[in-house]
Parts: C-alpha cells; sequence; structure tokens
C-alpha cells in the first residue's frame, strides 16, 4: 500500500505522508476509515517507529487525519484541512495555470478543464 | 539508556577512543556512522562490556557494564565478525544462551524458525555462508528479549530482502518493548531509515550527536528568483551555502522551511521554492568537510 523509494532524496517522512495523502484523497483509504498503526507500519516497512509518529502527526496538522488517543488514527473526512495547505494547494494551482498559459494554453480551455474535473469529482462524491 | 562519559581507550601508545561522551535514549535507534578506523567497533566493544576503558566511565541503565552479568544479561551483541564455538550449531548455541541469557525465549526461538527457514540450524554455525551466519546472530540474539541490542556492520554479508526483514523484526521490538538499538555503520544511507539518531565519529571521536529530526529541521534548501539582479539576502539569514544558475539562486540555509519562506517572502521574489535536504546532503553541509574522512560515510 505504501512505498518508499531510497533513492528518492525526500525525507522518508515526506514519502510516506504524499503516499497517505494519495491515498485518502483518492478514496483508497475512505473517511473515518482506520490507518495502520505506528507499530504496523513501522514494522512492515522496517524504519523507525519516530518516522511514522512524525509524517501521522504532520498529517494531523494538514488536517488529512485525525487522532483518538488510545484508539488510533482516521482518515478525516474531506473539507477539513487547515489553511496553510488549502493555501499550499492554491499557490500549486496557481503555478499550474501560469505554467499552462506559457504553455499557450487558453484561459477559456484552462477553466473549461477545471470545470470537467469538478463536475466529475462531484457526481462521485453523490 | 546508554552513556558513555569521557570514554578513552589507549592500546599502547595508540588512542583507539579519545574523550567519548555518548548519549542512547531508551526505545531510540541510534546510528553510530564513520570512516574505517573511526572507533566505531572499539566504541561498541566497551558498550558489550569486552573491553575495559583506560579511563572514562561506560554505563548501561546507570550502570557500569564491564564485568557486570546483571546488565550484560539484558545486552545483545552482534559483532561484525561472528565468533561461535568450534562446531557449535545454532541449536547448540540455542541451549548454550538459554543457560546464560535468564530471559531467553523458546517460543520465539521457535517462532523464528519461519523467519529464519534457510539457516539449517542442526549445521555447525562455522560452516554456513557469512549471511546465514548473520542470520543465525540475529535468531540467537532476538530470542536473548534483549533491553538493549549493539549492532556492528549488522548487513554486511545479508541481502536486501533479508535486511528488511530483520530490520522489520527489530522495529518490532522496539515499538512493543522499548528495546534500545545502537548500530554502526560506514555507510549513512544504510541507516538513514532505521535510524532516529545520529552519531558521527571520526579519529576517536564523536563529532557530533542529533537527531534526525532536529537535522532534517534547522537546514533547507532554498530555491529562489529575484525580481532584480542586487537584491540583497536579509542579513538574519545563516547562509551555508549559495549557488547561482542564472538567475536562480539555490541556498543552504539554517532554519526551518518556515522561517526561510517567511524571511525571503518578504523581497517579493518572483519565485520562491524550499525543499528539504536528504541526509546526506545535510551531514556535507553540517560538517562542511571540515572533518577529514567524513566523505568516505556518504558514498
Amino acid at each position: 500500500m505504501i512505498r518508499l523509494d531510497f533513492r528518492d532524496s525526500r525525507p522518508i517522512y515526506e514519502q510516506i505522508m504524499e503516499n497517505l495523502r494519495k491515498l485518502i484523497v483518492s478514496g483508497a483509504i475512505a473517511a473515518e476509515e482506520k490507518l495502520p498503526s505506528v507499530r504496523e507500519l513501522a514494522t512492515k516497512l522496517a524504519i523507525n517507529p519516530n518516522t511514522i509518529q512524525r509524517a501521522y502527526r504532520e498529517l494531523e496538522n494538514e488536517g488529512y487525519i485525525y487522532t483518538v488517543p488510545g484508539k488510533g488514527s482516521f482518515a478525516a473526512p474531506a473539507g477539513t484541512l487547515s489553511r496553510q495547505k488549502r493555501e499550499e494547494l492554491f499557490r500549486k494551482l496557481e503555478e499550474a495555470a501560469v505554467e499552462l498559459m506559457y504553455a499557450g494554453v487558453q484561459p477559456p480551455d484552462i477553466l473549461a478543464h477545471i470545470e470537467a474535473v469538478l463536475q466529475k469529482e462531484e457526481k462521485k462524491s453523490e | 539508556m546508554i552513556e558513555t562519559r569521557e570514554l578513552t581507550k589507549r592500546f599502547d601508545e595508540f588512542v583507539a577512543l579519545d574523550g567519548v561522551s555518548l548519549h542512547v535514549r531508551q526505545g531510540s535507534v541510534y546510528g553510530l556512522v564513520g570512516p574505517n578506523g573511526a572507533g566505531k567497533t572499539t566504541l561498541i566493544r566497551h558498550l558489550a562490556g569486552v573491553y575495559r576503558q583506560t579511563s572514562g566511565e561506560v554505563l548501561v541503565d546507570g550502570q557500569p557494564v564491564f564485568e557486570n552479568n546483571a546488565v550484560k544479561e539484558r545486552i545483545a551483541y552482534i559483532p561484525d565478525d561472528i565468533f561461535y564455538f568450534m562446531q557449535a550449531s545454532t541449536r547448540d548455541m540455542m541451549a548454550f544462551y538459554r543457560g546464560i541469557y535468564p530471559r531467553f525465549n523458546m517460543e520465539r526461538y521457535n517462532a523464528l524458525k519461519d523467519a529464519f527457514k534457510l539457516v539449517d540450524e542442526k549445521r555447525a554455525i562455522r560452516r554456513l555462508s557469512k549471511g546465514m551466519q548473520k542470520q543465525s546472530a540475529f535468531w540467537l540474539a532476538m530470542c536473548m528479549m534483549p533491553d538493549v541490542l549493539l549492532l556492528d556492520e549488522p548487513v554486511d554479508g545479508l541481502d536486501p530482502i533479508m535486511r528488511r526483514q530483520v530490520w522489520s523484526l527489530i522495529m518490532e521490538d522496539v515499538v512493543e518493548r522499548g528495546m534500545t538499538v545502537l548500530v554502526s555503520s560506514h555507510n549513512l544511507r544504510e541507516l538513514e531509515d532505521v535510524c532516529d539518531y545520529m552519531g558521527v565519529m571520526d579519529g576517536g571521536r564523536l563529532v557530533f550527536e542529533r537527531s534526525v529530526t532536529e537535522l532534517q529541521e534547522n537546514l533547507v534548501k532554498v530555491q529562489v528568483v529575484f525580481e532584480t539582479e542586487d537584491a540583497q539576502l536579509p542579513p538574519e539569514l545563516e547562509v551555508l551555502h549559495r549557488e547561482k544558475a542564472g538567475r536562480i539562486h539555490t541556498l543552504i540555509v539554517r532554519c526551518s522551511p518556515e522561517e526561510a519562506r517567511e524571511r525571503l517572502g518578504v523581497l517579493k521574489p518572483l519565485l520562491l521554492d524550499t525543499i528539504p535536504l536528504s541526509l546526506e546532503e545535510i551531514f556535507i553541509y553540517e560538517l562542511g568537510g571540515v572533518e577529514r574522512g567524513i566523505k568516505d560515510i556518504l558514498l
């Protein structure tokens, strides 16, 4: 479920965060679903439990997951992301839009594309 | 859990350890890196109670280790050059260790047969291949239910799949029982994923020790493009290294990514990106080539 690439220069906790984010956003881990415990992941991936703990802590700060003491960590329902994380995502959208303009894509086409993506996502959640 | 204070060891005129003060917290996995001849093995032999120090203190759980059975029965040590009795098989050693280590766990011994199924437990360990000898040593060590596990170049001779399996077993004990692990290697890459603390040795000294989180949070790589060529960096920013390619400045800065964003953001750059550094890069910049031989651990 979670893949680490040790040739990747990013720290391992970031790779774990990235993996889990994708699983949560895509719905592979449903909202309110329990995430694997720190112990499980540490043994399965053979990496330090503190690294897992750190990834979980930062995901919680970003709003992707929440922790119930004594019970474990759970995927948060949609719409719970922190303000910083949302700003970061908007920045990424901005960057992509600027790049598309540079590539010669016309603004109406960019908007139409975003429109289509949003509609597809809305259908999925219905 | 493990502590040395000003530990010094001399072999005749040769100073192998020179005032080493090491601190390993309970439940952590501490990676000891350094080039060949840095003193890693000598240090570990003190922690295992094999060597008596010339001066200084060697403490495990607050007690001196040398000739102290009460402490030593809680320590498992897997040396680089594995040594067993002539003709002894894994099973013979199991019987021997059962008599020495009061916590030796037979249930676990049988359960781990499956994990180490390629090791023939009835065959003399000395007649096994190097990798198999290591596996046999891990098998026996894990059954001692140690509070402290000392590993000297542990993955030497293990294939990647076995390496993972062995670390997975170790991590289970770290999480479940709070086992403390000290592991040495001359290669940083090898330890990056398993350790939460790092110590660097060179020339018989401990050059520095720090938590991995601390290392990662204190240095950041920044890529930034300014509108004007002559933009001045804020003076309070501690820049360790800078490179310029075209209009892109690449800076290595001593602060958190958030702080770098804030400090540089006020200059209204056209582009501002913070990139986390790999442990390897962190070591290069932290140690800055000041210490001889540090390059060797990065290869």
